[in-house]
């Protein structure tokens, strides 16, 4: 049999060397490039924690703040915005004494108490485990990383281009927060009254739908369906076939509507809580809430893209 | 009155210093000096008295080692070394462990983060974590191929039956210990794996033991902070301990009773391992020594290469006990168990079965009576070792989620597309090679990347393939559209439409985010230094 068996000194030496040489020459080859190991590394792993913040983001807070972070009107602000980025901060008086993604951190762990008045439809409630939300602390670190990156494309925006809504949290008049304005603009803090643009009786019912924060609950664009239930409220994205799924309304889908709007606690389907506002009635006019009505049950109905005061921009 | 005590001797200072010098040579080498060093490099036979022998006597870590060995055994393909090599590969494994251990505290709060933080932030961090991943799947390897190599020689016959006995016990514990470090990652892999694991001790009787047993395992009923430090302190204190402690016990018996010479050189029921004839004798200093020296360093010298060059430990997500991977596997060497629990019941697969393998692999010395070591003569032995191996293999194979595990079909094939872990061809081609679009299975691809167009005709493949497949899962197509979300971040909407058997069409869809810094080594092949294309890329190509 053939043995593998090296007797020879000389050549067990030379196979000693021979490894030697090459093990100090994968480690030597290793050191020179751990430097920029490192840096490639680090990049993968911010990137990694991105893709998991787009996850997370996508599943838990896209329904308020908007798929592209663009915000929605009276629900939640805009993160996609340039004012996020460069005004905010400073607005809240933070400026200087902590960063943008520690005020986003503690906003996403902890949430945000809201005030009275606040003109926010929905709180933000804590997201982090440690406050009793549902996310563990690294979820929250990439939530918060993903938000972060909206950076870069932000801070391209035009001041018509910021879909941001003034904050009226501040002191700083909404006037004086849009970006247009220099932020050291000369202003006297005055108590400003919350106005819409559009008067009252007038609004148009896919202004209405938004303005009144109904999107922040119910998705237009998923139906309600036994394996596809809106979480906080029913989806309405069949909402025109109303009767044929709710037998309370088969006879009089308009009628159902509008008592459901005016008067949420007259009838509420299982599984939901009292979480809908029951003041509808006095935000809104008659005509309003039956022109928004029709415009729920019209399986065409049409969704206008908006300025922050309510004004057509799609057309 | 003084006396006057005799002058000493007046040496010239060089013969001096080089006796001294000489005595810091003996003190060193335990008993060998400088002249007998070279004798023993020119390989001249040793002198009378034979101070060769002095280290064995003196020194701790020789005199475990026999000071001369049988010609035949030291012939490489006699015994391949695999003995030593698993000794070898526990220090090596201690080592690199001990390094590791510096950057890691075991909470689920810091171990995922402590391992991207070894990964980021420390310089050699990754080796020492490649080099002890791939020195624990080398470990659990090399020991099972000297357990064989011992079977198919015969060598755990009469004296050796309690030798193989404890070897047995080396191997349950090598095991145990590649085992408990899985968890220590603390990524999904791991989780789910040793959540598969110790969940297998659930089904020892009676209900209430089983139970027992695994929330002592996992020191709650699922995995977590208890566990973790469970785990570690079995990898790092207790098993450590108990396989030097079988070591011991291992390697006293090898040398009490020698290494079982090649059949043929004896008598059937003979053993002659210890009678040495003077003319047949190789000693361990220095022709032994130099030859196991250069062997370790030569496989030390592989491993770095393949290491440094080749793999990656992988790190998957951060271990979600809310999500169950889609294919959960246990490690490998595991892969028969989950074979075995896929046809058979948790209790027969899980515990019956194993043990009485276990039993019954520790009493083959006991149980097979034929005195002969030789291979003519023990053709059954040989020949159910075979069949038991490749039963082994079977079960292994249909322990992957290749056989019998099947997730809906368009699960699948966006599985196979772009996993929930590991790479997939969308990773694989990244980024870059990712452009903006809806991109629809019905249509011809049109798409100026060649690597895309080939993500995309796979895509047309696989739910061709699957149509074929499945009988629920008809006239499929897919869309993919790849939106820009963010700066350098990527959107991949996977969405599927068929029509089910009862002729309802059906729609599956999954969201991926792809950032152009997630970077995945397997991107290029292997593993590159400095990686020059992958900064370009990053400061704006």
């Amino acid at each position: 049999m053939r043995s593998l068996y090296v007797r020879s000194f000389g050549s067990k030496l030379i196979w000693g060397l021979v490894s030697s040489f090459v093990i100090v020459v994968c480690v030597g080859l290793t050191a020179q490039t751990e430097d920029t190991r490192m840096e490639v590394q680090t990049k993968n792993w911010e990137g990694r924690g991105i893709e998991n913040g787009a996850v997370l983001f996508a599943n838990n807070c896209a329904t308020c703040h908007g798929q592209q972070g663009q915000g929605l009107q009276g629900v939640a602000p805009a993160l996609n915005s340039r004012y996020f980025f460069t005004r905010r901060l400073g607005d809240v008086g933070q400026d200087g004494v902590m960063t943008l993604s520690n005020y986003v951190y503690l906003t996403v762990a902890a949430g945000r108490p809201s005030k009275d008045n606040s003109q926010w439809a929905n709180r933000m409630v804590p997201w982090s485990s440690q406050f009793g939300g549902p996310l563990r602390g690294d979820q929250v670190v990439d939530v918060v990383a993903y938000v972060m990156n909206f950076e870069e494309t932000a801070l391209q925006q035009t001041a018509s281009e910021d879909p941001f809504q003034p904050f009226l949290d501040v002191s700083k008049p909404p006037e004086f927060q849009n970006i247009g304005i220099s932020a050291d603009a000369e202003w006297t803090p005055v108590q400003l009254a919350v106005t819409s643009v559009l008067p009252m009786g007038d609004r148009d019912p896919d202004y209405l739908f938004g303005a009144m924060a109904c999107s922040g609950c119910h998705k237009l664009d998923e139906p309600q369906a036994p394996s596809s239930m809106g979480e906080s409220g029913p989806n309405f994205g069949t909402i025109h076939e109303l009767g044929t799924y709710r037998p309370e309304a088969a006879a009089d889908p308009a009628a159902y509507l509008k008592e459901s709007i005016m008067s949420p606690d007259a009838f509420r389907v299982e599984g939901y809580d009292d979480a809908m506002p029951d003041d509808f009635a006095s935000r809104m006019t008659e005509e309003e809430i039956d022109r928004l009505v029709q415009w729920l049950l019209d399986p065409d109905r049409v969704t206008h893209t908006r300025d922050a005061g309510g004004n057509i921009i799609d057309e | 009155m003084s006396v006057q005590s005799p002058a000493p001797q007046k040496k010239p200072w060089f013969i001096a210093l080089l006796s001294s010098l000489d005595g810091i040579f003996i003190y060193l080498t335990a008993g060998i000096s400088a002249r007998e060093f070279r004798a023993m490099l020119r390989g001249d036979a040793p002198g009378r008295p034979n101070t060769r022998l002095t280290p064995h006597a003196d020194a701790f870590l020789l005199h475990i080692k026999p000071s001369y060995y049988h010609e035949s055994v030291t012939r490489f393909t006699h015994t391949y070394r695999l003995g030593l090599l698993s000794t070898y590969l526990f220090l090596f494994e201690t080592i690199t462990g001990i390094i590791l251990m510096i950057w890691y505290a075991p909470t689920p709060e810091r171990a995922y983060v402590d391992m991207i933080r070894l990964l980021n932030n420390v310089p050699f961090g990754q080796l020492m974590r490649d080099l002890h991943r791939i020195g624990a799947e080398l470990m659990v390897g090399i020991v099972t191929l000297h357990m064989v190599r011992t079977y198919l020689t015969g060598s755990y016959k009469p004296p050796r039956e309690f030798t193989w006995l404890t070897g047995v016990l080396l191997l349950v514990i090598t095991l145990f210990l590649s085992f408990s470090g899985y968890l220590l990652p603390w990524d999904q892999l791991a989780f789910w794996a040793v959540t598969i694991g110790t969940s297998m001790a659930e089904a020892v009787p009676p209900a209430f033991v089983g139970e027992i047993i695994n929330l002592l395992a996992r020191g709650a009923p699922d995995i977590a902070a208890n566990g973790l430090l469970r785990f570690y302190l079995l990898h790092v204190l207790f098993l450590p301990l108990l396989l030097i402690l079988f070591f011991f016990v291992h390697y006293y018996k090898v040398v009490l009773y020698g290494i079982s010479l090649p059949a043929q050189e004896e008598e059937v029921g003979e053993d002659t391992a210890n009678r040495v004839p003077a003319n047949r004798r190789v000693y361990y200093l220095p022709e032994v020594l130099l030859d196991e020296g250069t062997f370790l360093l030569a496989v030390t010298a592989i491993i770095t290469a393949v290491t440094v060059f080749l793999f990656q430990a992988p790190l998957e997500h951060i271990a979600n006990p809310q999500q169950t991977p889609f294919h959960t596997v246990a490690p490998w060497y595991f892969y028969w168990l989950q074979g075995l629990l896929k046809i058979a019941d948790k209790m027969w697969a899980g515990v019956i079965i194993p043990g009485v393998l276990l039993v019954m692999l520790m009493a083959i010395p006991y149980l097979d009576r034929n005195p002969s070591r030789r291979g003519a003569d023990r053709r059954v032995a040989t020949i159910s070792g075979i069949v038991a191996g490749v039963l082994m293999i079977i079960l292994s194979w249909m322990g992957t989620p290749a056989y019998a595990v099947q997730g809906a079909p368009a699960l699948e094939v966006v599985e196979k597309l772009m996993p929930e872990e590991k790479v997939g061809i969308s990773r694989k081609i990244g980024y870059k090679h990712i452009p903006l679009g809806t991109y629809d299975t019905r249509e011809p691809i049109t798409t100026d990347d060649a690597e895309f167009a080939k993500l995309l005709d796979k895509f047309v493949h696989l739910l061709e393939d699957w149509e074929g497949k499945a009988p629920d899962f008809n006239d499929p197509w897919g869309l993919l559209t790849v939106t820009q979300d963010q700066a350098n971040l990527k959107h991949l909407r996977w969405e599927i439409t068929w029509i089910s058997d009862a002729g309802t069409e059906e729609y599956f869809k999954q969201d991926y985010w792809l950032h152009k810094g997630s970077y995945y080594w397997e991107q290029y092949g292997r593993k590159k230094f400095g990686v020059p294309e992958f900064l370009e890329m990053q400061n704006g190509g």
